[in-house]
């Protein structure tokens, strides 16, 4: 394991860091990491009030060459100062997303009229909240309504959906589509009661709150391992919560175990088109888009794997853009405080985006979605809607006598 | 869960691995890049030196010993890859000029005047002739950019700076991206009226192309215009990174980036797997031949202990000049310190010697005799030998 003594200074990080470019208030991350923890000392007041700017999107983390953990000595100054400090409120409500989300759709229509009405939008501001984008609808039909159990009972492939709060809240039918979708490639497919993963609250400097999310989480998710199941993701945040922060930052003993079973959706829909599914046919689309990397995808250091998938549907093009952070990193750039930082990245990406001129925009990402749906006004989707889109037209091919996707 | 298989996997995210790789997939093979970071390619100044030693590229590596990598290449090789390269660049947005047979020069922070044959477009009128005057334009509280060094050396040369909110060279590389910020700009350097011949500002003109701003600004002076590059963090070298990043991935190569590789699978003579340490749980990564481009000591291919020097992903048989205490020189800055020429041997094909592995083959500074500190040679031969490495690899596949 690295520490932050074997950083040679050579700046890989700081060239990756989004927030260093646009905020100069940000030393970087060689400054707020390494060089910074020489001084951090346990029992003294941290000082570093900038060390609340790093958004944790955890590029400097993939670039270091050296495998000094960047972003973690980060995070752990971030939760450091946070509990030595009062925490402004929007740290507080974002924390608790989870529960805003239980909220906002239990109450649906009535959230989305309110949250979008402009004497609400005034008072989120006073209260330090960022307004320049719209806040994410929520549905009443949420994921943990409706069918949870899906596939054959006796399949061999057993997996459990950890869809989190933004699939569960704001975009069930994302969920349902994913459900079904490895349903249809011979999984039996269960969707547990879950709560939220614990990042929201991480990166508003809340360790308790995130300890208790993560073990409610872990105690499930282990039981579900034990009788044979994996934990499948489709938020690369989520899922960077599970396989990394679960056993480094929050120690849970539980931690290594959930890591080791836990698979990107796409991860496991490659898998099963090599292995179990290799005569699926892929209908075509007819699409030139720009697929947008999630930081946090990149930070799981698994590769593209929906990229993989992409290459078998005909007619699709992909352009892959990977060297920009979209900005909103989550409730980050939902605080007024870094509304201009989020601003600025946003532009740069929508920029990147748009000289490419594709008809759609691709990410694994809800909040980069948001983000770069509103900067660039393309039509967004995540990876899976592409390819049941694909599958759908492969299927209506029966004839020729190709396998089915439901 | 089962792997997908390969036909080749590179080791290193470098120059040389990725000019590997596209090779590789230019003959249609199905190629993975793995690299546990991003390269010191980031750091350098996007140029490509071939051979700085001297002011003729292919005339100074005609001089080299017969055990020099280069000489594996040979001259058409090298001419070929490096056109190679050339293309990659133009379709890559990013385009470079230059000819091996002749070195040109580029300005320094410092003032003085550096050897290099390959240059992107941005910095194609930084080789003047004598006597020629220059303006140089530094910006409010950049790091590492002193004006008045380039100044004190060069008398034909004055300097204004120019305040673009930001002091860090990404900062401004990222505002000159914005077309208003440019055009704020424009207007206070034609404010200037500078009657000199050329107008030289440390390389920051946009993250991405630096060709369309520093057109709009030549046309607007009326002046030739050219950047000088930066001590790191470098916007030449990321620029040259990503722009091949996205060649890379236009053509289809799977990058796994960020994590090391932890273990290697071998059977007989064979290579058939490599782990990456990706977090929560390993990763496999299945090919059927193996491209190693890891570096030097400085980006971690090799790893120096007391007496010993380890190859640090196959533990391949490393070439050492000597005992530790004839590595180095006693003058640090003289040219030439004998552990530079260390490295992995290999054959004619570039399969490492005396490893007795089939399917695995190693370029770019890793490998032993290349000295590319004392020749000026980094970039040049990590082009050369991955283009090589990787033909000879393709001939293996098939």
């Amino acid at each position: 394991m690295t520490t932050f003594e074997h950083c040679v200074r050579c700046t890989l990080c700081v060239e990756n860091c989004p927030v260093f470019k646009v905020n100069p208030a940000f030393p970087g991350p060689k400054q707020a990491g390494p060089d910074a923890q020489r001084f951090r000392l346990d029992g003294e007041r941290s000082v570093d009030d900038w060390v609340r700017l790093c958004s944790q999107c955890q590029r400097c983390q993939v670039a270091c060459p050296y495998g000094v953990n960047v972003s973690e000595i980060i995070l752990k100054a971030q939760l450091k100062y946070s509990h030595e400090h009062m925490s402004p409120f929007a740290a507080h409500l974002f924390a608790n997303t989870y529960h805003l989300g239980k909220l906002g759709s239990l109450a649906a229509p009535i959230t989305n009229a309110v949250t979008s009405s402009a004497a609400t939008r005034k008072i989120m501001g006073v209260l330090g909240l960022a307004t320049n984008l719209p806040m994410p609808k929520y549905r009443f039909f949420s994921l943990n309504r409706g069918r949870r159990r899906k596939g054959r009972r006796r399949a061999s492939r057993k997996v459990v959906f950890f869809h989190g709060c933004y699939l569960g809240f704001n975009r069930p039918d994302i969920g349902r589509g994913i459900r079904d979708l490895l349903a249809g490639l011979g999984c039996r497919v269960v969707i547990p009661g879950q709560t939220c993963c614990g990042l929201p609250a991480l990166g508003n400097g809340d360790l308790e709150i995130a300890k208790r999310f993560a073990r409610k989480n872990a105690r499930m998710l282990v039981e579900y391992i034990d009788r044979g199941y994996r934990v499948v993701y489709a938020c690369t945040s989520c899922g960077l919560t599970l396989v990394h922060d679960y056993p480094e930052v929050l120690e849970l003993p539980e931690g290594r175990k959930i890591a080791e079973n836990t698979y990107n959706v796409h991860e496991l829909i490659l898998d099963l088109l090599e292995n179990d599914a290799p005569d699926v046919e892929f209908g075509e689309v007819d699409r030139t888009a720009a697929y947008h990397i999630p930081c946090h995808l990149k930070a799981l250091g698994i590769g593209y794997p929906a990229a993989g998938i992409f290459e078998k549907i005909p007619g699709l093009k992909i352009a892959i853009l990977d060297d920009n952070c979209c900005g909103l990193a989550g409730s980050y750039g939902f605080k007024k405080k870094n509304q201009q930082t989020a601003e600025k990245l946003g532009t740069i990406s929508a920029f990147a985006i748009k000289t490419l001129e594709p008809d759609a925009l691709i990410s694994d990402c809800g909040a980069c979605r948001m983000q770069l749906g509103h900067y660039t006004g393309l039509p967004v989707l995540d990876p899976s809607e592409v390819i049941i889109a694909s599958l759908e037209k492969g299927a209506s091919k029966e004839s020729r006598g190709k396998r089915r996707i439901p | 869960m089962s792997a997908y298989e390969y036909d080749a996997v590179v080791i290193g995210g470098g120059v040389s691995g990725i000019m590997a790789s596209l090779t590789l997939a230019s003959e249609g093979f199905k190629t993975a890049l793995v690299s546990r970071g991003d390269p010191v390619c980031c750091l350098s100044t996007g140029c490509i030196d071939v051979f700085s030693h001297s002011d003729k590229p292919l005339g100074g590596i005609r001089a080299l010993l017969p055990d020099h990598p280069y000489s594996l290449v040979g001259e058409k090789g090298i001419v070929d890859a490096l056109c190679f390269f050339l293309e990659i660049m133009n379709e890559a947005g990013l385009p470079y000029e230059g000819d091996p047979g002749r070195n040109r020069k580029i300005l320094t922070p410092i003032g003085s005047v550096k050897n290099t044959c390959l240059v992107p477009q941005s910095m194609a009128h930084a080789d003047m002739p004598p006597g020629e005057y220059f303006h140089v334009i530094s910006f409010q509280g950049i790091k590492d950019f002193f004006p008045s060094y380039l100044t004190s050396r060069h008398r034909n040369s004055t300097y204004s700076v120019y305040d673009a909110g930001v002091p860090t060279t990404l900062g401004i590389a990222a505002r000159f991206d914005d077309a208003t910020f440019l055009d704020a700009f424009i207007t206070w350097l034609r404010g200037l009226e500078i009657p000199h011949d050329r107008v030289a500002l440390p390389a920051v003109l946009g993250t991405i192309d630096p060709a369309s701003a520093m057109e709009k600004i030549s046309r607007a002076v009326g002046r030739k215009v050219f950047e000088i590059p930066t001590l790191p963090p470098s916007v030449p070298g990321l620029r040259l990174f990503r722009a091949l990043k996205r060649v890379m991935q236009n053509r289809g190569i799977h990058l796994y980036w960020g994590k090391e590789v932890t273990s290697v699978e071998r059977q007989g003579h064979t290579i058939e797997a490599v782990t990456l340490a990706t977090t929560g749980r390993a990763k496999r990564v299945q090919g059927r031949a193996f491209v190693l481009a890891t570096g030097s000591f400085v980006s971690g291919g090799l790893f120096a202990g007391r007496d010993s020097v380890r190859e640090t992903v196959f533990d391949l048989p490393v070439a050492v000049p000597g005992e530790r205490k004839d590595w180095f020189n006693t003058d640090f800055f003289s040219a030439g310190h004998s552990i530079e020429r260390a490295g992995v041997r290999v054959d004619r094909s570039f399969r490492p010697a005396g490893a007795k592995i089939d399917n695995l083959f190693a370029c770019g500074s890793i490998l032993a005799e290349c000295e590319i500190m004392s020749f000026q040679c980094g970039h040049g031969l990590a082009v050369a030998t991955g283009v090589a490495a990787a033909k000879s690899c393709a001939q293996g596949l098939s």
